[in-house]
C-alpha cells in the first residue's frame, strides 16, 4: 500500500449511498455509518480461516526458539502476542476433542472405556463354570420362592375352606343383586328400579375383597375373649352412609294427643343388630335396600301429602306426615331411620302401643304394587304404541272419549289416599266392635251375639248380628248384617230394609237398640203363637205414652186361648223399659153396681194390671213370659 | 355366547385377556430360554471374565424372578377371568333368577296355603267361640 515517492491518499468518496429517490427527484441518502457500524463491517471482511492458514505458515518462521530454519524472517510478526495466542489455540482444541470423547464415552452406546488390560487374565474355567453354577441356584431359589409363595396361598385358600372363596361368593351375591364391574371395581345395585320403582336416590353398593389384615389383627384379642365362631366372608360390601343403619315407617292413630293404634313396621322383624360391622353382606344389603324402601315409601307420601287437597289439609313435618282420618282422630306416619347409636333409645318407645303390623303393610304393598303397575303393562298393547296407557285409554280414542272422560282416566288414587281410607276403615271397625261389643255386655236379656266374617277387603269388612234369646233361639231370632265402610256402615235389616249410618257410633248403637225393642215384641208373639195365644195387634211406633227420647214405643197385645185373659206387652228402647200388663175380661167374681148391670159387660176386658217382671220367675224376658202365660192359661 | 355379537368393549376385554395370557406364556418362555442360554456361557465379550459373569448372575435373577412375576400374573388373569366371568355369564344368572323366583314361588304358595287353612280354622273356631262368648253371662 505504500508506495515509494508520491503520496497518494485514498479516501471514500464523500457521499453516501443513495438509498431511494422518491417521485419528485429527491434522494434520500444512507446515513454514514458510525465508527462501531463501520468497524463491524470491516470484520465481516475478514476471512478467518484464511488468516489462519496464512498465520501456520508464519508461526514457524516467527519460533525463533524452536524452529532453526526458519528462513523467511522478512514478514516479522505484526503482533507481539502471537505465539502466546497458538499455543492456547491448540490447547483448547486438544480440551474439546478430549470432551467429545468423554461426551461419547458416557453413553456407552458407541464406546467404552476400558482399563487396557496389561495381559489377559486367564481365569480358570473351573472358576466360571462354579460362578454359573452360582448363578443358576439364585435363579432357581427365586423361582422356588416364588412356586412357595403361590403353592402356600393355594394351601391357605384350600385349608380354610370355611370361609369361602371370594370367587364363590361374588357369584353368590350374584346370583341375588345386581353387579356390573366399573373399571376397577364391582358397583353393585340394590335399587328398586328394576322392580318398576322411579326414585331417584341411587342404591350402589362396592364391592371389595375383605383384607386380611381384619383376620391377622384378630387373633392376637381372640385368646382373651370368645374365638370368632363365624370367620369373616371373602367379600366386604360397602354401603353408602344414607342407606346404613336400621329404617322402619311409624304408622299411628292418634285421637287428638292419645294414641288409639299405634304401629311400627319394621320388615327385619327384630331390628338386625346394625352396630356389628362384620355382618353378613346380604343382611347388610337387605337393610340397606330396606331403608331405600322406606325412604322411596315416605318421599312419595310427603310428595302426595302436599299435592292433595284435602278438607283437612295434610301436614308434613320433617320426617313425619299427618293426616287427619275422621275428626278428632289423625293418622300420623314416621320415617324412622336409626343408625347403630340411638335405636336403642328409641326402641322402648314404640312397645307402648300393643298393635298389628297391617297399615304399615299395606303402605309397604301399595308401593309394592305401584312398582309392579309400572313395569307390568295391561295387555294387548300394540307393538307400535307407548307403553303405559291403560287399555281403557287405549279404547278413548275409538271410542271418541271426551275430556272428561280422560280427565278422569288420569285419576288415580294416590298412596296416602288409598292408606287414609284403609286407616279410616280401621277406626271404623274398630267402633263398631266396640260398639257391639258394649251393648252385648249391657244387655243381658236378648243375647246379641256377632259374628265378623272372615273374607273382607282392607276397606271393607262385614259383621253379622244376632239377636236372639237364651233358650228361645228356635222361636225367634233378628238377623242383621253391617257392612263397615270407610266412612259409613251400612246396616241390612231383618226386613231387607237397608240403613246408612255415619262413622258416629252413636248411631248405631241407637239401631241396634231399635232392634232389640223389636226382637222382644216378635219374639213375644211368636212364642204366644206356640203357647196358643192370638196375637190381638202390635205395632212397633205406638204412638200413645210418653214421648220416647229414641224412637217409639212398641207393643202388642196377646190373648188367652179362651179369650179371657189379654196381656199387653210396651216396650220402650229406653234401657229395657218393658212393660207387661194383664187384664182379666170377664172376672171370676162379679158384683153389679150401677154402671155395670150385667156380667156379659164384663167380656169387654177390664183393667189392666202391672206385672212386676222383676218379682217374677224366669231366666229371661221370654221365660217369664212363658211362664205367664202357661199360668194364665192353666187358671182359666 | 360366541354367537351373540358382543359389544365393542367386551370383544376387546376379552382380547386383552388373551393377549396377556399368550404374553405371560412368552414371556416365561422366553425368560427360560435366556437363562439357559446364559447358563452355555458361550459368547465373547470385551469385558473380563469376572464382570460377564456377574453380569450373568445377575440377568439370571432377573430372568427368574421375571419368570415368577409372569406366574403371578397368570393367576391374576384366572381370577381376572373367573370374575368377568361371574358378573357377565347371563345366562346362568337369569337361570338363578328363575330358579329362585320359582323356589319363592312355591314358597309363597306354601305360605298362602298354610294361612289359608289357619284362617279357614281360626274362622271357625272364632265362630264358636263368638258364639260361645255371646251367650254366656260373663262378659267381660
Amino acid at each position: 500500500m505504500a508506495f515509494n515517492g508520491v503520496n497518494i491518499s485514498v479516501e471514500a468518496p464523500i457521499e453516501n449511498q443513495i438509498q431511494e429517490i422518491t417521485y419528485d427527484g429527491v434522494e434520500i441518502y444512507q446515513p454514514p455509518l458510525t465508527l462501531s457500524e463501520s468497524l463491524a463491517k470491516y470484520a465481516q471482511k475478514i476471512d478467518f480461516s484464511k488468516t489462519e492458514a496464512d498465520l501456520k505458515c508464519e508461526d514457524t518462521l516467527d519460533d525463533s526458539k524452536s524452529d532453526s530454519d526458519s528462513k523467511e524472517a522478512f514478514q516479522s510478526s505484526l503482533w507481539p502476542w502471537d505465539n502466546v495466542r497458538n499455543k492456547l489455540r491448540n490447547a483448547f482444541q486438544e480440551i474439546c476433542v478430549l470432551a467429545d470423547v468423554l461426551a461419547v464415552a458416557k453413553d456407552k452406546k458407541y464406546m467404552v472405556l476400558d482399563p487396557v488390560p496389561q495381559e489377559p487374565l486367564e481365569t480358570k474355567t473351573m472358576v466360571q463354570i462354579f460362578a454359573r453354577k452360582k448363578a443358576l441356584a439364585g435363579a432357581a431359589d427365586v423361582l422356588l420362592a416364588g412356586v412357595e409363595k403361590l403353592k402356600t396361598s393355594q394351601n391357605e385358600a384350600a385349608r380354610n375352606r370355611t370361609t369361602p372363596d371370594f370367587h364363590i361368593e361374588l357369584l353368590r351375591l350374584r346370583q341375588n343383586w345386581r353387579l356390573k364391574k366399573v373399571s376397577n371395581t364391582i358397583i353393585g345395585d340394590l335399587s328398586y328400579r328394576t322392580a318398576g320403582s322411579k326414585y331417584l336416590q341411587t342404591g350402589t353398593f362396592e364391592v371389595t375383597k375383605a383384607e386380611e389384615d381384619e383376620k391377622s389383627s384378630s387373633p392376637p384379642s381372640s385368646p382373651g375373649g370368645v374365638p370368632p365362631i363365624k370367620p369373616s366372608s371373602a367379600l366386604k360390601v360397602s354401603i353408602p352412609s344414607e342407606l346404613q343403619g336400621v329404617a322402619y315407617i311409624e304408622v299411628l292413630c292418634q285421637k287428638d294427643q292419645e294414641d288409639l293404634c299405634s304401629a311400627n313396621i319394621n320388615l327385619l322383624g327384630s331390628g338386625a343388630p346394625s352396630s356389628n360391622p362384620d355382618m353378613h353382606w346380604q343382611q347388610k344389603l337387605e337393610a340397606a335396600q330396606n331403608v331405600l324402601f322406606c325412604k322411596e315409601l315416605f318421599n312419595q307420601l310427603a310428595k302426595e301429602a302436599v299435592e292433595l287437597q284435602a278438607p283437612i289439609p295434610h301436614m308434613v313435618v320433617g320426617n313425619q306426615i299427618m293426616a287427619t282420618v275422621l275428626p278428632g282422630i289423625q293418622l300420623i306416619i314416621a320415617l324412622r331411620h336409626s343408625t347403630t347409636a340411638d335405636k336403642k333409645l328409641e326402641k322402648p318407645a314404640p312397645s307402648k302401643s300393643e298393635h298389628d303390623h297391617v297399615l304399615e303393610h299395606s303402605l309397604h304393598q301399595l308401593l309394592r304394587e305401584v312398582h309392579h303397575k309400572n313395569t307390568h303393562h295391561p295387555f294387548p298393547h300394540p307393538a307400535t304404541g307407548p307403553l303405559g296407557p291403560s287399555k281403557k285409554r287405549m279404547m278413548a280414542g275409538p271410542m271418541a272419549a271426551d275430556r272428561y272422560e280422560l280427565l278422569e282416566m288420569t285419576k288415580q288414587e294416590k298412596l296416602l289416599e288409598q292408606i287414609v281410607k284403609q286407616a279410616q276403615h280401621f277406626i271404623m271397625r274398630m267402633r263398631t266392635e266396640y260398639v257391639l261389643d258394649t251393648i252385648a255386655k249391657e244387655f243381658k236379656d236378648p243375647l246379641i251375639s256377632s259374628h265378623w266374617n272372615t273374607l273382607n277387603s282392607p276397606t271393607q269388612s262385614c259383621v253379622k248380628i244376632n239377636i236372639s234369646t237364651h233358650g228361645y233361639d228356635a222361636v225367634c231370632r233378628t238377623p242383621l248384617v253391617i257392612h263397615v265402610g270407610e266412612k259409613s256402615l251400612k246396616c241390612i235389616c231383618r226386613d231387607g230394609k237397608v240403613m246408612n249410618m255415619s262413622y258416629e257410633p252413636q248411631e248405631l248403637r241407637d239401631l241396634i237398640f231399635c232392634h232389640i225393642n223389636q226382637h222382644q215384641i216378635l219374639a213375644i208373639q211368636a212364642l204366644a203363637k206356640t203357647m196358643g195365644w192370638q196375637s190381638l195387634g202390635n205395632s212397633n211406633h205406638l204412638g200413645s205414652g210418653p214421648v220416647e227420647p229414641l224412637g217409639n214405643a212398641a207393643s202388642c197385645l196377646l190373648v188367652s186361648p179362651t179369650g179371657d185373659r189379654i196381656i199387653a206387652v210396651r216396650c220402650e228402647p229406653q234401657a229395657s223399659g218393658l212393660q207387661v200388663s194383664v187384664a182379666h175380661s170377664p172376672r171370676t167374681d162379679f158384683f153389679p153396681s150401677r154402671l155395670v148391670t150385667e156380667r156379659k159387660w164384663e167380656h169387654l176386658g177390664g183393667q189392666f194390671r202391672d206385672v212386676r217382671l222383676d218379682k217374677m220367675e224366669g231366666k229371661n224376658f221370654l221365660h217369664k213370659m212363658e211362664l205367664l202365660m202357661a199360668s194364665l192359661t192353666s187358671n182359666s | 355366547m360366541s354367537t351373540r355379537a358382543l359389544p365393542q368393549s367386551k370383544e376387546a376385554l376379552l382380547k386383552s385377556y388373551r393377549t396377556r395370557l399368550k404374553d405371560d406364556v412368552k414371556s416365561m418362555l422366553e425368560n427360560f430360554e435366556e437363562i439357559i442360554k446364559l447358563a452355555k456361557g458361550e459368547h465373547d465379550t470385551q469385558l473380563s471374565r469376572l464382570t460377564q459373569c456377574e453380569q450373568d448372575t445377575y440377568e439370571m435373577h432377573v430372568r427368574s424372578a421375571n419368570i415368577v412375576r409372569a406366574g403371578e400374573s397368570l393367576m391374576k388373569l384366572v381370577s381376572d377371568i373367573k370374575q368377568y366371568l361371574i358378573l357377565n355369564d347371563f345366562p346362568s344368572v337369569n337361570e338363578a333368577i328363575t330358579q329362585n323366583s320359582k323356589l319363592f314361588r312355591t314358597k309363597q304358595a306354601e305360605c298362602d296355603q298354610k294361612l289359608m287353612s289357619l284362617r279357614d280354622d281360626m274362622a271357625a273356631d272364632l265362630y264358636d267361640l263368638e258364639e260361645e262368648y255371646y251367650s254366656s253371662i260373663n262378659k267381660m
